[in-house]
């Protein structure tokens, strides 16, 4: 089959918009469908720009590659300067090519209304202090005189939680009267530690798993109160508060946020909130409220294994271990 | 080969357009057996129990805080049913609710393909056969309204939306007298005062229609259509099943739909310039011509007493300036005017904010007085008071030590109480009470008026001042802009509130004639290069011959 004389000028050309095409409408198109997500990832101009740049390149590359493959591309447009193609046709390219020129250079050089936009760091360091790097969550890994202390107490069934969770139980326990307090948790290790516990023989191991449910059941009940109306059940930032803030809360569930960060560093943020980040965090927008007024420290920890529980991660290890 | 690839990526994507969203059950239930139930119990306990209570009475820590109050399950009363007025939801019913949730609520979405540690169907059927456990009516197989036909369907014929249907379901609002409670604009400002309660004692706050992200069970015309065909269990909001047809029916749903409020999506508030005069009245001509920006507040709950149930979530603010003077026109939508404040029952938030407290939020219901004739309406234009360099600005929420913020609060009994509208203050931070300016540097005045549920509050300063603590409105500069307001009736006043964060308002400066320039010779330049290869070539092909 005999080519058109006019094929390699139009398939260079076809290149060009195709690559354009897929940069602009292709790729964000894509990432939706990667990430699930209602808006697209957005392309930066100077990936169109490095596309463009390369594929115009290549092309060139491919028209210089012999005298008759440039003669070829060379071929529709000679015609058309000559106005083989007729001279209306020639008139209309020679205003329209301008006019295309000229429309992105009106777009980029006139001045847009556009909110200036802040360059944010979502894990700013400069003013992050060092010892918090090594800092435990002392409800992560409660010692063995601790796991000790709460199966006495289990086992005289005074186990005492948070004042939050008071009334709540109470009413429970006034209704199902229960046992055992601890039947207000009915998980599986926290099953079979009762159950050992009511046959006389306890593994201080499955008293260590009961005791984390116990921690486990008050970081939520916390988080819920506190944490819940902005960072919303599905610990991820979409909570009934959520809408109003231009700096939306953190998506926990999202990788990258609190997986990548040290429990130290997370307690440090939970406890300084927005005002205690660096310029270069942009503390002027950011809700989060400085809960080392409002919370204890114990609440504060309690909460954050709650909220890695809950999103399904786990918090970075310090460097130096 | 090709062809194949396409194929497998097409249905990928359907694929995950049907999977997003769903809020109907994939498949035939899965019988409950005791494994399942403690498996639902357990779920209960870690995602459901600390708002709706270890008992499912409604009762959990977090209950007293919210507005609408968790359900109590006890009682077998759901309001979201596709079943007739009265009766008990269908299975599905409650399967929808947890997975889409109720916008606008506490209650969040569950479904696994909504959120990433979401529910699996599965999990999602043993929570609900768990929580049907909570009330005995579950058991009664002649209350099963499935069993006892109850359930209510769409109607077959749904003729698309068009204004003629619209036309239609406006007289059905009308003939059926939606606006009693609605208002005749939906906004929710048709009932005079709190005289009703939900059956838990709770007063009933009418829903205004227009603001489609606070309608609970959905804000689609389905969704719309089974609320007034099934009614709202537990609250006066009747089905109107025998009383208007189908086609009525389906009608005033697309009605509701279009009052539904579509939201500007800007950040940049840019100030319309005017020559003459400033004009007083929201409905002149020049303040239709200028651009609307919506701007979305939500609860503070940035510091105690915070506060989680705010009336207010959407302002929309307009600006005009000429060569004197800059003014505001802000509006939002408020059932009740109120105008009498009285101070001495304001909150005190001493106990609530002090370390180590039960809470740092305020109680939905029994702390603040949630009534008419208590609390003033209020509303507030936050400006930094210097303008930033960069991109620093004070913190949103009242600004910071070493960053003050002007603030201009109308409140509605300020001409009656101090002959005047707007006071100017300024702040350092949340901690401390803005100060107040003295009298020579209050220059902000204020016409407002409140009509059919919505107030309209015109602000208005000289462009300059000479006061060093005010804000000063200098061409072509973004000047950070936010808002504080207040519902009276809401149990609303001081840092009890809802928030905005930094938007920005524009005087714009006209462009330099230059900057047209660019163009101008990128034009000439491409056109004269054309010109010049046309020459070219007629040499070259002349040279040839």
């Amino acid at each position: 089959m005999k080519k058109p004389p006019t094929f390699r000028f139009w398939t260079i050309v076809l290149t060009l918009v195709l690559t354009y095409a897929l940069v602009k409408w292709g790729i964000p198109a894509l990432s939706r469908e990667i990430t699930g997500m209602p808006f697209p990832l957005t392309v930066p101009g100077t990936l169109m720009f490095i596309y463009m740049l390369l594929t115009i390149i290549a092309l060139f590359l491919l028209v210089t590659f012999s005298e008759e493959h440039l003669a070829e591309f060379l071929y529709p447009i000679q015609r058309f300067l000559r106005g083989e193609y007729g001279r209306t046709t020639r008139t209309l390219g020679l205003v329209i090519v301008p006019a295309l020129i000229g429309w992105p250079v009106y777009d980029v050089t006139i001045p847009k209304v556009q909110q200036p936009s802040s360059l944010r760091i979502q894990h700013p360091s400069s003013n992050f202090p060092k010892k918090n790097e090594d800092l435990k969550n002392p409800f992560a890994s409660p010692s063995d005189a601790e796991v000790d202390a709460f199966i006495e107490r289990a086992q005289a069934n005074e186990v005492g939680f948070i004042p939050q969770l008071e009334a709540d139980l109470d009413s429970w326990a006034e209704y199902t009267e229960p046992d055992h307090m601890l039947e207000a948790i009915p998980t599986a290790p926290m099953r079979a530690f009762l159950r050992e516990l009511g046959a006389g023989s306890v593994n201080r191991d499955s008293a260590r798993a009961a005791l984390m449910e116990k921690h486990l059941f008050e970081g939520r009940a916390l988080y819920s109160m506190n944490c819940r109306p902005c960072h919303g059940d599905s610990v991820a930032g979409d909570g009934p508060m959520a809408d109003g803030f231009k700096l939306r809360p953190i998506n926990f569930t999202d990788n990258g946020t609190i997986e990548t960060i040290v429990e130290g560093y997370t307690f440090w943020r939970v406890s300084n909130g927005g005002p205690g980040l660096p310029t270069e965090a942009t503390p002027w927008d950011s809700a989060m409220p400085v809960w080392k007024l409002n919370l204890s420290e114990e609440e504060r920890w309690k909460i954050i294994l709650a909220e890695y529980d809950l999103a399904q991660k786990t918090p970075r290890i310090p460097e130096s271990h | 080969m090709k062809c194949r690839v396409a194929t497998i990526f097409t249905l990928l994507i359907l694929n995950w357009g049907v999977a997003v969203g769903a809020s109907a059950p994939s498949g035939p239930r899965p019988e409950a057996t005791d494994a399942s139930l403690h498996q639902g119990a357990e779920i209960y306990l870690r995602r459901c129990s600390f708002c709706h209570g270890l008992l499912g009475d409604g009762n959990g820590p977090a209950a007293d805080f919210l507005d609408p109050r968790p359900r109590d399950f006890t009682l077998g009363t759901f309001k979201f049913r596709t079943t007739q007025s009265g009766e008990l939801p269908r299975d599905e019913d409650l399967f929808r609710t947890v997975s889409r949730g109720l916008s606008g609520t506490a209650m969040q979405a569950f479904d696994s393909d909504l959120i990433k540690n979401g529910l699996s169907e599965n999990e999602r059927w043993a929570v609900i056969d768990y929580i049907k456990t909570f009330a005995i009516e579950f058991d009664d197989p002649e209350l099963d309204p499935v069993k006892n036909d109850l359930v209510v369907t769409l109607p077959s014929e749904r003729p698309a939306y068009s204004e003629a249907l619209v036309a239609k379901g406006n007289e059905v609002f009308e003939h059926a007298k939606c606006w009693e409670c609605h208002g005749k604009l939906g906004r929710g400002d048709g009932q005079k005062s709190f005289d009703r309660t939900d059956d838990w004692g709770f007063p009933i706050r009418i829903r205004n229609v227009t603001h489609p992200w606070k309608i609970k069970a959905g804000s689609e015309a389905e969704d719309i259509y089974m609320r007034f065909s099934t009614g709202i269990n537990g609250t006066p909001m009747p089905s109107f099943a025998d009383a208007l047809t189908e086609q009525e029916r389906w009608a005033l749903a697309n009605f509701i739909k279009s009052l539904q409020h579509q939201l500007t999506n800007h950040q940049v508030l840019r100030a319309l310039e005017i020559e003459g005069e400033i004009s007083q009245d929201p409905g002149e001509a020049n303040w239709l011509a200028a651009e609307p920006m919506d701007v979305r507040l939500t609860g503070q709950v940035v510091a105690a007493p915070r506060w989680q149930n705010p009336s207010i979530e959407l302002v929309t603010v307009r600006a005009l300036y000429n060569l004197e003077e800059i003014a505001f026109l802000i509006e939002w939508d408020d059932p009740f005017k109120d105008e009498l404040h009285q101070s001495g029952i304001e909150f005190d938030p001493q106990e609530i904010s002090r370390m180590g407290a039960f809470n740092s939020y305020v109680a939905a219901n029994d702390v603040v007085p949630r009534q008419l004739e208590t609390f003033r309406d209020a509303i507030a234009l936050q400006f930094p008071v210097k303008l930033p360099e960069g991109t620093k600005k004070p913190h949103f929420f009242r600004g910071d030590s070493s960053n003050p913020v002007h603030l201009w609060q109308w409140r509605s009994d300020g001409v009656e109480n101090s002959g005047q509208a707007v006071q100017e203050s300024n702040a350092r931070g949340w901690k401390q009470p803005s100060k107040v300016q003295p009298g020579e540097n209050q220059q902000v005045d204020a016409v407002a008026s409140w009509n059919q549920g919505r107030w309209s509050v015109i602000m208005r300063r000289p462009l300059l001042t000479d006061d060093r603590n005010d804000i000063q409105f200098v061409k072509g500069r973004f000047i950070p802009l936010a808002l504080n307001a207040w519902d009276g009736s809401n149990g609303e006043h001081g840092l009890i509130m809802s928030l905005s964060t930094w938007h920005s308002v524009i005087l714009e400066a006209p462009v330099p004639i230059k900057i047209y320039l660019y163009t101008l010779l990128a034009i000439v330049v491409s056109g004269a290069l054309g010109v010049w290869l046309v020459r070219k070539e007629r040499r070259r092909v002349a040279a040839m011959v």
